[in-house]
């Protein structure tokens, strides 16, 4: 009897139970959704100190289980590719010894170059060692924090281009945004930045997945074309500008009223990203609208 | 079901939820935490698996570039939809199961896709693909989850399927075929 009474009485507070959790989780939703970008978000940092060992073990553990499949698959091909490469080598080693003189010039070259590109912005190499855990949106976690000197809205790069920026950090692991989120936006041009008027906004967009994203708002008079290069404009606050974003796969023309639709390949390679780098770049700082700066006007902050 | 292998169990799918995607992309499309809240809606423990059901969609979505605490209202919504449903319908049988699961990651994936519409964030993934990619997945290995966590941890279960069965047998044989 006093099992059928404790059953009753779960069934009459179950849905007390669910009225207050349901709106335990609206505040918490709310705020979240009016906070603004560039804020940190207090329960996203200590989930993030608390998941990213895990996230780091399970990534190391998913490498090395790719790499055994990997060389039991080589292990087929090996007796053919050994004939075959016994025959290179002999090829090989005459062009070895003019490779090695070029080699060392380009070393001496290497060094230069990157010294300029330290002096101007410095960068925290990263592993990625999660994504997102719902389907729905475009986020990687990185096994760099604030202990490496990674802040909110600092860019993320590969070598070929822009991946997206940094929205959360904690002490040793920090959430990207990728570039292909609706949310996200980076300012780009089309062709070399300074000598071309193609100016527009790079998002993704949902039906587009992370292979392509689209570039708005570039105006119709511009001249647009399949495999033109993009560029960040450094415009948008958060990449300095020159950064490579993409290409341009598809457009259409748009009018003297109408701008271009143009849908753009990423760069970066952003399905199938392992390392990346942290620009440890802030943007300039925007300089107030003469609306802001007026005395009596009412600050949206306070 | 005790407070510890409860614990156990929703560390166990938060922490595959948040690791497989880089084992192998496509297993993101399983619903683990669900499949656990579904379990234990199933069992008639309301609190517990309305507790469950925020506590690893808020974790989740911490980890997620959604809203904090979207997939915990939606996970929150289904967990009390499938306990109401368990208390006026024996939902014992394993091949019930499997549209109850189906129908707890259609709910699910539909309140947080509203949720976010609703606050101006849409996800960045097309709605209809999605959630039929996670409905398969979601209902194939969540009914083998779901039997394997019967057999792992589930005593109050088989205790009232045996006493199901029992008082089928019982009935049987005090059956009018029988009285005769």
């Amino acid at each position: 009897m006093a099992s059928v009474r404790t059953q009753k009485e779960i069934r009459q507070r179950a849905p007390l139970w669910l009225v207050s959790l349901l709106i335990i989780n609206c505040v918490i939703m709310g705020v979240d959704a009016r906070d603004p970008d560039g804020q940190q978000k207090v329960v996203r940092v200590w989930t993030q100190l608390f998941a990213s060992p895990l996230q780091n073990a399970s990534s190391k553990a998913s490498g090395a289980t790719s790499n055994f499949f990997q060389q039991i698959w080589n292990f087929r091909s090996t007796a053919h590719e050994n004939e075959q490469l016994k025959q290179r080598l002999s090829e090989l080693e005459a062009q070895l010894n003019t490779a090695r003189q070029a080699e060392a010039e380009n070393e001496r070259l290497q060094a230069l170059l990157d010294l300029k590109q330290q002096n101007e912005i410095k960068s925290v190499p990263a592993r990625v060692i999660a994504r997102d855990p719902s389907v729905w949106f475009n986020t990687i976690t990185i096994n760099r924090g604030s202990t490496s000197g990674v802040a909110v809205n600092m860019p993320v790069v590969t070598g070929s281009g822009i991946v997206g920026r940094v929205i959360t950090v904690s002490p040793f692991a920090s959430q990207v945004m990728l570039i292909t989120d609706e949310k996200a936006g980076a300012g780009a041009v089309v062709g070399q930045l300074g000598q071309s008027g193609a100016l527009g906004s790079v998002r993704g967009r949902a039906d587009l997945g992370v292979s392509v994203v689209e570039m708005r708002y570039v105006s119709g008079l511009e001249k647009v074309e399949v495999n033109d290069t993009v560029m960040t404009t450094g415009q948008d606050g958060i990449y300095p500008p020159g950064l490579n974003v993409g290409r341009v796969v598809d457009v259409k023309n748009g009018t003297a009223t109408q701008a271009h639709q143009i849908l753009i390949q990423p760069g970066a390679q952003l399905d199938h990203l392992e390392e990346v780098a942290v620009l440890l770049y802030r943007a300039p700082q925007r300089t107030p609208t003469p609306q802001e700066t007026l005395p009596n006007v009412e600050k949206s902050g306070k | 079901m005790p407070p510890l292998k409860l614990a156990a169990i929703l560390i166990a799918s938060v922490a595959l939820q948040l690791s497989l995607r880089a084992v192998w992309p496509p297993l993101v499309y399983i619903d683990f935490p669900l499949v656990v809240i579904v379990y234990i809606a199933l069992q008639r423990e309301a609190w517990q698996a309305l507790v469950v059901a925020t506590l690893a969609g808020v974790i989740v979505d911490a980890q997620s570039g959604a809203l904090i605490g979207a997939s915990g209202f939606s996970k929150t919504l289904t967990a009390y939809v499938i306990y109401f449903a368990a208390t006026k319908v024996n939902l014992e049988n394993p091949l019930l199961r499997i549209p109850v699961l189906a129908a707890a990651t259609v709910l699910d994936s539909l309140v947080y896709v509203f949720v976010h519409r609703l606050l101006s964030q849409p996800p960045s993934a097309p709605v209809v693909q999605t959630i039929s990619y996670k409905l398969i997945a979601t209902t194939v290995v969540g009914t083998l989850l779901l039997y394997l966590i019967d057999s792992l941890v589930a005593e109050r279960s088989a205790q009232r399927r045996q006493f199901a069965t029992r008082r089928r047998v019982a009935r049987r044989s005090t059956g009018p075929l029988r009285r005769r």
